[in-house]
């Protein structure tokens, strides 16, 4: 069984931090990337299965990403793996969750993936679509937010579980081939020590462009999504105001603030 | 003369063989070489197993160094007496008077059996003989005399560090129960002072045989315990035929059971006769202070398995001889967590035997150290070691724990198993450069709130580089340390500067945690920025970054000047160059010294002298010193918190300090041991009762004439 797991670099955001002059962005000097913490857990789960089942199951990260991403593809392959798959070419850019599905969908054909395991979201853009864009775009079922899974060789299925509301849980049993979505805490992610980041260096990392993928450039970017951002803006903060001194004043000056408000 | 002029000295002397029939002593040879190949035959299987080690990649002092420091130690049992003064002397009877024993009969050995029948040179007899014969009385005495000792000690005394409970397993674990120990302890003692006995009794039986014989009888008194044995037989009505033919029996049983003893040597307890010796005369001067280095190409990391260790270290387990110094020392078993150094140490010989021991080195599975099964030493324990060095510096016979449990967390690292929020810290290093997940931009902020500007050595020579570290520089409450310290070296007319947002955290603690490969890193680029920079001399405040800059950045390429902030002050108060304003007037405190600092570096004085120069009253704990008693904090600990309904380390110190009376302050010299140390007065409810304070605040204290100390400014100095 081949696994893919899509994951990606994330942007950490300095404490002090501007907006760029196209209002649609962050200025990159105040951004930091580091990979995806839900990426941590499903690329975790990956090696799990790929070590229990030694031999006959295969794991394979992937990114979506321009050359800087490389350094979460390798941070994966520091803990265990042998390739990664790179997707990227200029008509990339801006694309939206479902955009970027397409992709993987077409990257998990490619490879011949039987399950593809994605975190449940990203910790900048917390859409949480891109998993489920897969399975879709794919036609296989799904799962989402999986908190514990079971798998057993050679079976056409997979167990999982998952949290709903008010500490139920629910196990489902699902067939092979399938997308799931991965949830913090499902296990613990062990460490990348820096000899094994700079190891990976010397494993694969195929780049491919979306082209390569058969996925044609009016379906990419920008123009090939749905959704765009409009605007990136630090919304105004709201402001609270104790009153204090005798009754007589505090009304006093509540009646400013109401006028003021008014624009009075 | 010792020898009546009636007597030829040949003839005073002692009969070996008399009255045996040759057939006899056939016999005796027989089993005496067979008694020593199977000697031979366990020293070689122990060889064998070392020789299956690794070999050693850290160059020890020179031969001859090491010899002399191993027969001064053994000489003057200065290690043994440590911490336990009794059972070190009563080891001493045993040990010199095995060791003349021994060197008693190997004389009688040379004579008898190659000297006298080659070349026909006899000594062994008249004054000579006399006083060999004394000797070896006494010899016999004290042997006796400390085994009596040393079982009155396992018997009644009991001391509860010879109890051999294992903190690492669950008490109903397979390998829990170490109470065989216990016999081979007991066996030990009893075959020993059965040997001492009966060669007593033998005496005391050949002389009352021979009471007729006056080149015997005239001399008894030289075998003083001898004669007093050959009364008391006569006296229990004994005839010297009588005793004749007991001497017979107790002959064969003596030398039985001194041959079995022999020939058990390399297979018990008695080996750490040799092992002991060794593991002393192969000591590290540095065995913590600089670990050992790590070949980052290598196809795996550190020790997962029993043969990733050296030779030396499979020699240093099989030395351990349970005495349970490190494990009374240890602040981790004392806190109640899962590790004792001499469980470990054990666990690992049982391993060794177990498997490096046949003919034939059984399959790699059967080797793995680390696991939670038989044999195998549990993660949870190589995490709960502080790297104090407790267990190293009071090791008797110079088993070097701290190295052990560092090379098996090196291969805990490299399969990432470690504890999540060690994993954060190590994580924000990596990135950040430093364990408080901080932009490097904030590194620098507390310099801020100074009324003055700190120098750039970056771009400026100066002659004192503080290297400040990453506690004093992102630590609250340690902030307003380093601004202190700021304050005195500016009141000094210090010529000083830091590296702003450009120095990393120094890589002490993660080379500790087993990161060898992000401890590298750090240390390089460390490396690089001050080779980069112009001053005379590193400072700093942070005794961990003080230990891996002075002693393993040289060989990565960093060779400085190193000084630790409070030797630095006390030199400076010596100096006079600190214009203080008033003293402590007899302040009542107690130093904490920290383990980076003291047992790693011996910087014991430094602190003191300070604190004595600002005419505070300095009250020294008991555990103080080399005995001081680890916050808590180190070897990455301070990244995770203990666990909770257990007494902390950090707690069990202050509530030492609280039994001073009148105490009023702890004072420590290290931002970690502060972090812990504030923390446990607060949880110990001693918040009312006295301050932490470090040394570099106290002297800061009485730069300035006005009354507030700096704990009533905490409004003014917020954290940055």
């Amino acid at each position: 069984m081949k696994i893919l797991v899509p994951v990606k670099q994330v942007e950490i955001l300095d404490e002090d931090f501007d907006v760029q002059d196209d209002g649609r962005s962050i200025d990159p000097d105040c951004i930091e990337c580091e990979l995806n913490e839900w990426d941590d857990y499903s690329w975790e789960t990956a090696l799990q299965l790929m070590e229990k089942h030694e031999g006959t199951v295969e794991a394979v990260p992937m990114t979506v990403g321009d050359e800087s991403a490389d350094d979460g593809l390798r941070k994966c392959l520091a803990k265990g793996g042998e390739r990664a798959i790179r997707v990227w070419d200029d008509s990339v850019a801006g694309s939206d969750p479902i955009a970027i599905a397409r992709l993987i969908a077409a990257a998990a054909k490619k490879e011949n993936a039987q399950l593809v395991l994605a975190g449940t979201q990203s910790t900048d853009q917390a859409h949480g679509q891109t998993g489920i864009a897969v399975a879709a775009l794919l036609g296989w079922p799904h799962v989402a937010v999986v908190s514990a899974l079971d798998y057993s060789a050679g079976d056409g299925k997979l167990t999982v579980r998952r949290e709903l509301e008010g500490g139920v849980e629910e196990e489902i049993e699902i067939a092979l081939p399938a997308v799931l979505t991965i949830q913090l805490g499902i296990n613990e992610p062990r460490y990348a020590s820096l000899r094994g980041i700079k190891q990976a260096k010397t494993k694969t990392v195929d780049l491919l462009s979306p082209s390569d993928l058969g996925v044609p450039a009016d379906q990419l970017g920008e123009h090939g999504s749905a959704a765009r951002v409009r605007r990136m803006y630090i919304p105004e903060r709201s402001k609270a105001e104790l009153i204090t001194g005798t009754p007589p004043e505090q009304v006093k000056r509540l009646i400013e603030i109401v006028n003021e408000l008014k624009g009075a | 003369m010792m020898i009546d002029g009636n007597h030829n000295p040949q003839d005073v002397t002692r009969v070996l063989f008399e009255s045996f029939p040759g057939w006899a002593v056939g016999v005796f040879y027989v089993v005496g070489f067979g008694a020593i190949a199977v000697f031979l035959y366990g020293c070689f299987v122990q060889y064998r197993k070392y020789a299956r080690g690794q070999s050693l990649r850290k160059a020890l002092p020179p031969l001859k160094d090491r010899l002399l420091q191993m027969v001064v130690s053994v000489g003057t049992h200065r290690t043994l007496r440590r911490r336990d003064r009794s059972a070190g002397y009563a080891h001493a009877l045993i040990f010199f008077g095995f060791a003349l024993l021994f060197m008693g009969t190997a004389t009688i050995t040379l004579e008898y059996d190659i000297l006298g029948p080659l070349i026909g040179l006899k000594f062994w007899h008249g004054n000579f003989y006399l006083l060999f014969s004394l000797a070896l009385d006494l010899a016999g005495l004290w042997l006796v005399a400390g085994l009596v000792y040393m079982m009155a000690r396992r018997g009644w005394l009991k001391p509860p560090k010879l109890n051999y409970a294992r903190p690492d397993r669950a008490a109903d674990a397979p390998d829990a129960n170490r109470s065989f120990y216990q016999f081979e302890d007991w066996a030990f003692l009893c075959l020993l002072i059965i040997i001492g006995i009966t060669g007593f009794v033998l005496e005391g039986a050949r002389l009352l045989w021979l009471q007729n014989t006056p080149t015997v009888w005239d001399y008894r008194w030289w075998s003083p315990v001898g004669a007093v044995v050959a009364n008391a037989l006569s006296l229990a009505g004994f005839t010297p035929e009588g005793a004749g033919s007991l001497r017979v029996s107790i002959w064969w049983f003596h030398a039985i059971i001194s041959l079995t003893f022999i020939a058990l040597i390399p297979y018990s307890k008695a080996k750490h006769i040799f092992t002991a010796m060794s593991s002393l005369a192969l000591r590290d001067p540095l065995p913590v202070q600089k670990l050992p280095p790590v070949d980052m190409s290598a196809e795996t990391v550190g020790a997962s398995k029993i043969t990733d260790f050296n030779w030396k270290q499979l020699l240093n387990f099989d030395a351990c001889t349970k005495c349970g110094r490190c494990h009374e020392a240890c602040p981790a078993n004392a806190s109640g967590a899962p590790l004792s150094p001499r469980d470990l140490i054990l666990t690992l010989r049982e391993l060794a035997e177990n498997t490096l021991e046949g003919i034939r080195q059984p399959e790699p599975e059967k080797l793995i150290a680390q696991g939670n099964g038989v044999f195998q030493v549990p993660t949870e324990t190589l995490w709960a070691c502080r790297t104090c060095a407790a267990c190293v510096e009071i090791c008797p016979v110079g088993i070097e724990h701290v190295p052990v449990i560092v090379e098996m967390r090196r291969a805990l690292v490299e399969q990432g198993d470690m504890d999540p929020l060690v994993q954060k810290a190590l994580q924000n290093i990596q990135k950040r450069g430093n364990s408080f997940g901080e932009t490097k931009k904030k590194r620098p902020a507390w310099t801020k709130k100074l009324d003055f500007e700190i120098k750039d050595a970056r771009t400026e020579a100066v002659d004192v580089l503080w290297f400040v570290g990453d506690f004093a520089s992102f630590d609250p409450r340690y902030q307003r340390v380093s601004m202190d310290f700021a304050r005195i070296l500016k009141a000094a007319n210090i010529d000083f500067g830091i590296l702003y947002e450009d120095e990393s955290n120094s890589g002490n603690d993660v080379r500790r945690v087993g990161e060898e490969g992000l401890y590298q890193h750090l240390a390089e680029s460390n490396i690089a920025l001050l080779n980069d920079c112009d001053f005379k001399r590193i400072v700093t405040t942070d005794p961990h970054s003080f230990n891996t800059i002075k002693n393993e950045y040289p060989e990565f390429g960093g060779s400085y000047d190193v000084e630790h902030a409070s030797a630095f002050i006390a030199r400076l108060l010596d100096e006079e160059r600190i214009p203080l304003k008033k003293g402590l007037d007899g302040r009542r405190v107690t130093f904490h010294d920290p383990c980076h600092l003291g047992r790693y570096n011996k910087g014991y004085d430094g602190p003191r002298d300070a604190i004595r120069k600002l005419g505070a009253d300095l009250v020294e704990m008991k555990r103080c010193r080399d005995n001081s008693f680890c916050c808590g904090a180190g070897g990455g600990r301070i990244w995770t918190p203990d666990p909770v309904g257990k007494e902390k380390p950090s707690e069990n110190r202050v509530r030492e300090a609280a039994t001073i009376e009148g105490l009023e302050t702890i004072v420590v010299s290290c931002p970690k041991c502060m972090n812990m140390l504030e923390d446990a007065r607060k949880t110990t409810n001693n918040e009312d009762n006295f301050e932490i304070r470090e040394v570099v605040e106290l002297v800061a204290e009485c730069l300035d004439d006005s009354a507030i100390s700096v704990v009533d400014q905490e409004h003014v100095a917020e954290p940055v």
